[in-house]
């Protein structure tokens, strides 16, 4: 009932009124250091305000093809969203944290709907496991006791409340129109196409089906470590590089700064 | 000498000081208490070339042949050195058929009997200038200084006198101008001397302005500025403004308004240098500089160059009689008034400066005769004043020197005891100034006397002349008719019509006086200073002393000039008839002036007379009394201040003048601080409010700055979204 | 296939399920002022754009966006490595994790801007839970003292 609802109003209307809304909600969701009770009423308007932007959001989505698939995506895409604003919404930066663990374990499962078998897992592994862990010890070393004034503030939230939300309403306008028909001062010049057409194919299978075999990870290495070797090559030397600058910014970073102790008993 | 050509040694004359002035500018500090002896080798070197240039000139002329009874050929010789300046080359100039269109410059530098004669002069009174000065100046810091100063004036003024042409004789004017400048301010932390130089630099730009518009209006008359005759490169003779061919036309030279404006002007530079009426005021206050220096730039030389400059343009001037008559009349008006000033002067340096500017208009109005008795006078009383005031300044010298600085006659007296030479050759000074035959200035000053005589009672003196030996020469002409040349001449301007017997009769009767006033105020100072109970001020110690040698032996030369120059120039006529040879003066104009050279008893027993008449006041009321008495005040009532103060001059000039300009020039720096540097400021401010606005998104929070760019972005985007969408 | 296919439903959301992260992502990296919380909205945003590239992928039925996302796990991984050895230094020199403390390239003459006095914060004191007390009480211990009271 809800969704013919939403089915009743035009798509324009509803991009209006998900940007509208999406972009008071995160404002007021933000971090304002207005403490005490309109702080929470603000909280709760903007919670509010954020899932009206999502039921907007969720009804310009397109049926997909099974039941089961759809409520798998939309749970873990709600999961995703739902995480990712909670974490530039958090007070503290040790629960921004966790919440981007739960976006990447949403993130995760949207990658693995959309066919990403090795990639889910991966994220969940590399980011979850690694990247965000690092995150957390560099918190417990860095962060002063107790909510820091910097924590509970915003740096002209209203501004990149709309920002955001005219970025988002622009992307999905963009994304709604790849969805219709190209209009035919859209359509390719014939040549361009007849060119096109005579390029030797890149992938004769049906799409998706060759991404969604049975030896998927070991197509994707395959892929990985024959057309992209180089690649591979160049992001392990990179990944050596990021050690050793990092090694040798700590170390000497170490020796250098003598202060830091005084600055931070000043700076509270 | 016979391997070294005239033009070589002409030269030489101007060079020799300059090089010295390079070598102790150089080696000043080398030298150190021996800085003199550049100076001295130079100007040396350059006064025996000028004597030689002089004996040599002289045998041109043809002096002592005995032929007094030829008229004087014009005798020049002209060196050109090379061409300083040339807009439109002169071939091009001879096809266009205009000479008048070629301006160039050579720097040409000339000899004539004019020249020789102050050549020596400038050198011979330099050269004794720097004798005197190794003792004056002895143990003054800035002396590397004063002697490079006095070697570049003696450069200068060679130089000055030695032109042949008028763009160089303006550059040489200011030349000598900066030399006196930095001379008079030699003592530059003095703050007196300070102004004065200021004040002298000043005063004479308003000369100087009038010698540079003259100029100019002489190469617009006549196309050239050169003194000589000149050929193209095409064979076509320019004729010089005094050259031999336009000497040789009685018309050539242009009178009415054009030709009296030109004479005016030049009149005008004459006066600002010459410290004529009403530009006399800077030399009073030159005294401050180093008494050397007065003697020789503000005593001797550089004061003369405006007799200089109207005698060496003498045709010019004969013809606008208007401006001519002018010349006397400024130059009698100054001789009188400075000689009243004078006569209250207590400061001694002063008495002399007011005494030079009289004797320089003495000078003045004997060339505004226009006779050629008249140039050839004002010459001759150039030559011995530049002796006997170059001897009175540097007595003065010696006594301040003595005195320890001290020169103000009050507070001293008696002095002839202290300093034997000084007093008597001081003595022999004030005679020759004050017109005591036989000493110089009586000479000199009985044929100023006489040509003024001469056009104050032309009828009488005709007949006096035809009595005399000689005179059936002017008989025939009677040269005494300026009215009748004027009368040819194409315009005659309203001011030529003071041009007349009765002006000269005033004149006449004004120098006389001015002859008196001279001899008293000459006598009071001699008196004041030398006679009376000896009295020493206190800066003098107890060592007051007559001076070291090398300061008395000048003295003592230039009182034996002073006492014989006069008697010997005039009665061998070797200076008239000499200078006589010089191109200006042997234009049919000034020519047909010529009389026969002869002693008028009626106008010598005047002039003495007059001089007796001071001498006598002089005695009456200082000598032998305490130089600090009231006498003067007692004598003169009010006039004293009116004396005292100079007429007034110098406050006239600072309400008319002065005051003025100040009151311009502060409503003027007020617009200036207010109106314009406010509109300026105030466009300055516009662009400042806009960066104050703009410069408060430069905060330095690189958030804000992402966010900017996250914005900037964002409408690029929505803008080519919007355009898809339109299409 | 070619260009002009339209996409499929699943695509669609998945492309605009990128989007939302990547805008939330752009949303916190300008709003939010903890160079931590910073980082992890540079790692959200980068989880948007895996999503848009394996959507895309599976438009294409081509490997490159799988493997782009690979290389972009890579990167994000070096990039936290170094940006975080940044942020120590930067806290170690102003004690604060601020991205405000770092102001000085405003202009000379303009006031550093601070922030305004903010209300104190209500929240509850923690309790933790407490067992009832057996034994002797032990002594203070240092490090509880340093124990931070609020996470």
């Amino acid at each position: 009932m809800i969704a013919e609802l939403f089915q009743s109003i035009s798509p324009g209307t509803l991009l209006a009124t998900a940007v509208t809304t999406s972009a008071a909600g995160l404002w007021l969701l933000l971090p304002r250091g207005l403490g005490g009770g309109a702080e929470r009423a603000a909280r709760s308007l903007g919670g509010v305000l954020s899932l009206v932007a999502l039921g907007c959001f969720i009804a310009t989505g397109h049926r997909l093809g099974s039941v089961g698939e759809e409520a798998v995506f939309l749970i873990v895409s709600l999961l995703a969203v739902v995480s990712a604003a909670a974490t530039i919404v958090a007070r503290s930066p040790v629960y921004a944290a966790i919440w981007f663990a739960m976006t990447l374990a949403g993130v995760a499962g949207v990658l693995l709907v959309l066919g990403g078998q090795f990639l889910g897992v991966a994220t969940i592994v590399v980011y979850a496991g690694a990247i965000l862990v690092m995150f957390l010890f560099v918190l417990m070393l860095a962060q002063p006791a107790g909510l820091a004034p910097y924590d509970r503030v915003s740096n002209e939230p209203l501004l990149s409340a709309v920002a955001g939300a005219v970025l988002l309403g622009v992307l999905s306008l963009s994304i709604g129109r790849l969805s219709a028909p190209p209009a035919a001062c859209c359509a390719m010049p014939a040549s361009k196409a007849a060119l096109l057409a005579d390029a030797p194919s890149t992938d004769a299978a049906e799409p998706g089906v060759d991404l969604l075999a049975d030896n998927h990870v070991a197509r994707l290495g395959g892929e990985l470590f024959g057309r992209h070797l180089l690649a591979v090559e160049v992001a392990g030397v990179l990944l050596l590089v990021a050690l050793i600058g990092s090694i040798a910014i700590v170390s000497r970073g170490a020796t250098a700064d003598i202060e830091p102790a005084a600055a931070r008993r000043a700076v509270p | 000498m016979n391997d070294l050509s005239p033009s070589t040694l002409l030269v030489l004359v101007p060079l020799l000081p300059l090089v010295a002035a390079v070598l102790t500018v150089v080696l000043g500090r080398t030298l150190g208490g021996r800085s003199f002896l550049p100076a001295l080798a130079g100007i040396g070197g350059a006064f025996v070339v000028a004597l030689m240039l002089l004996a040599g000139t002289a045998r041109e002329a043809g002096l002592g042949s005995g032929d007094h009874d030829h008229a004087p050929r014009p005798v020049e010789m002209v060196t050109t050195l090379w061409q300083w300046a040339g807009v439109g080359d002169a071939q091009a100039a001879g096809d266009a058929g205009s000479s008048a269109l070629s301006f160039s410059i050579p720097v040409a530098l000339r000899l004539d009997p004019l020249t020789a004669t102050l050549l020596v002069i400038i050198t011979g009174v330099g050269l004794l200038v720097a004798i005197y000065s190794i003792g004056y100046m002895h143990g003054d810091p800035g002396e590397p200084r004063f002697f490079a100063l006095v070697a570049a004036f003696v450069f200068s003024m060679s130089m000055l006198v030695a032109a042949s042409n008028f763009l160089l004789v303006y550059v040489f004017w200011e030349a000598v101008g900066a030399c006196s400048y930095l001379l008079i301010g030699f003592w530059f932390s003095k703050p007196e001397a300070a102004k004065a130089a200021k004040k002298a630099f000043l005063v004479n730009r308003v000369g100087d302005f009038g010698l540079a518009v003259a100029t100019f209006l002489l190469w617009l008359t006549y196309g050239t500025l050169n003194f000589h005759d000149t050929s193209l490169a095409d064979g076509t003779l320019v004729p010089g403004i005094l050259g031999a061919s336009r000497l040789a036309d009685a018309s050539a030279y242009v009178g009415g308004a054009v030709g009296t404006a030109i004479c005016l002007l030049l009149l005008l530079a004459a006066c600002g240098k010459s410290a004529q009426l009403p530009l006399h005021v800077w030399l009073p206050d030159a005294m401050e500089g180093p008494t050397p220096a007065s003697s020789l730039i503000h005593a001797a030389t550089m004061v003369t160059a405006g007799v200089y400059l109207v005698a060496r343009t003498a045709p010019l001037f004969v013809a606008c009689p208007g401006a001519l008559t002018l010349v006397s009349i400024v130059g009698a008006s100054t001789a009188l008034v400075a000689a009243l000033i004078g006569t209250v002067q207590n400061d001694l340096k002063r008495v002399l400066a007011y005494s030079t500017i009289s004797q320089l208009g003495y000078m003045f109005v004997s060339l505004g005769t226009g006779s050629l008795l008249g140039f050839t006078a004002a010459i001759f009383h150039l030559v011995t004043h530049a002796f006997f005031k170059a001897l009175l300044f540097m007595g003065a010298g010696s006594v301040m020197h003595a005195m320890g600085g001290v020169i103000d006659m009050r507070r001293f007296g008696g002095l002839r005891r202290i300093m034997p030479i000084t007093a008597s050759t001081f003595l022999i000074g004030a005679l020759a100034l004050a017109g005591v035959a036989p000493f110089a200035g009586f000479y000199s000053k009985d044929e100023i006397l006489s040509s003024l005589h001469a056009r104050g009672w032309a009828d009488t003196h005709a007949e006096h002349h035809e009595s005399a030996p000689g005179g059936d020469r002017a008989a025939g002409l009677n040269p005494f008719r300026f009215a009748t040349i004027s009368s040819e001449a194409p315009v005659a301007t309203a001011l030529d019509a003071i041009n007349t017997p009765a002006t000269f009769r005033l004149l006449f009767w004004m120098s006389l006086i001015t002859a008196g006033l001279t001899a008293f105020y000459t006598f009071r100072a001699v008196f004041m200073t030398f006679t009376g109970p000896t009295r020493v001020p206190d800066e003098a110690g107890h060592h007051a002393h007559e001076s070291p040698p090398s300061m008395t032996v000048p003295l003592v030369i230039l009182a034996a000039l002073s006492a014989v120059s006069g008697w010997w120039l005039f009665s061998t006529h070797s200076l008239a008839s000499f200078l006589a040879s010089t191109p200006s003066f042997t234009a049919p104009s000034v020519a047909a002036t010529a009389t026969p050279l002869a002693f008028h008893w009626d106008i010598a027993i005047q002039g003495t007379l007059a001089a007796a008449i001071g001498i006598v006041i002089a005695a009456l009321g200082h000598l032998g009394r305490r130089s600090d008495g009231p006498q003067m005040e007692r004598f003169l009532g009010p006039f004293e201040t009116l004396f005292a103060r100079r007429f007034f001059i110098d406050e006239i000039y600072s309400g008319f003048i002065v005051k003025p300009l100040e009151l311009i020039a502060t409503v003027a720096a007020f617009l200036d601080r207010h109106l314009i540097d406010g509109l300026v400021d105030g466009i300055a401010r516009i662009p400042l409010g806009c960066g104050a606005v703009i410069r408060r998104a430069q905060s330095g929070l690189l958030q804000r700055y992402a966010l900017a760019g996250v914005i900037g972005t964002l409408l690029i985007v929505l803008a080519l979204v919007a355009r898809a969408m339109g299409q | 296939m070619t260009p002009t296919d339209t996409l499929s439903p699943l695509v669609l959301d998945g492309l605009v399920v990128g989007a939302m992260l990547f805008a939330i992502g752009l949303v916190g990296i300008l709003a939010r002022r903890n160079l931590i919380v910073m980082f992890l909205c540079a790692e959200l945003m980068l989880q948007g754009i895996s999503v848009s590239l394996v959507s895309w992928s599976r438009h294409h039925g081509d490997w490159g966006g799988h493997v782009l996302v690979i290389l972009v796990l890579t990167v994000a991984a070096c990039e936290a490595a170094v940006a975080l050895v940044f942020v120590l230094q930067a806290f170690s020199r102003t004690g604060r994790l601020d991205a405000a403390a770092w102001q000085s390239l405003r202009e000379s003459n303009l006031p550093r801007s601070i922030d305004h006095e903010l209300p104190a914060i209500d929240t509850v004191p923690p309790r933790f839970p407490t067992l009832t007390r057996a034994g002797i009480e032990p002594a203070a211990d240092e490090d509880r003292l340093l124990e931070r009271e609020h996470v």
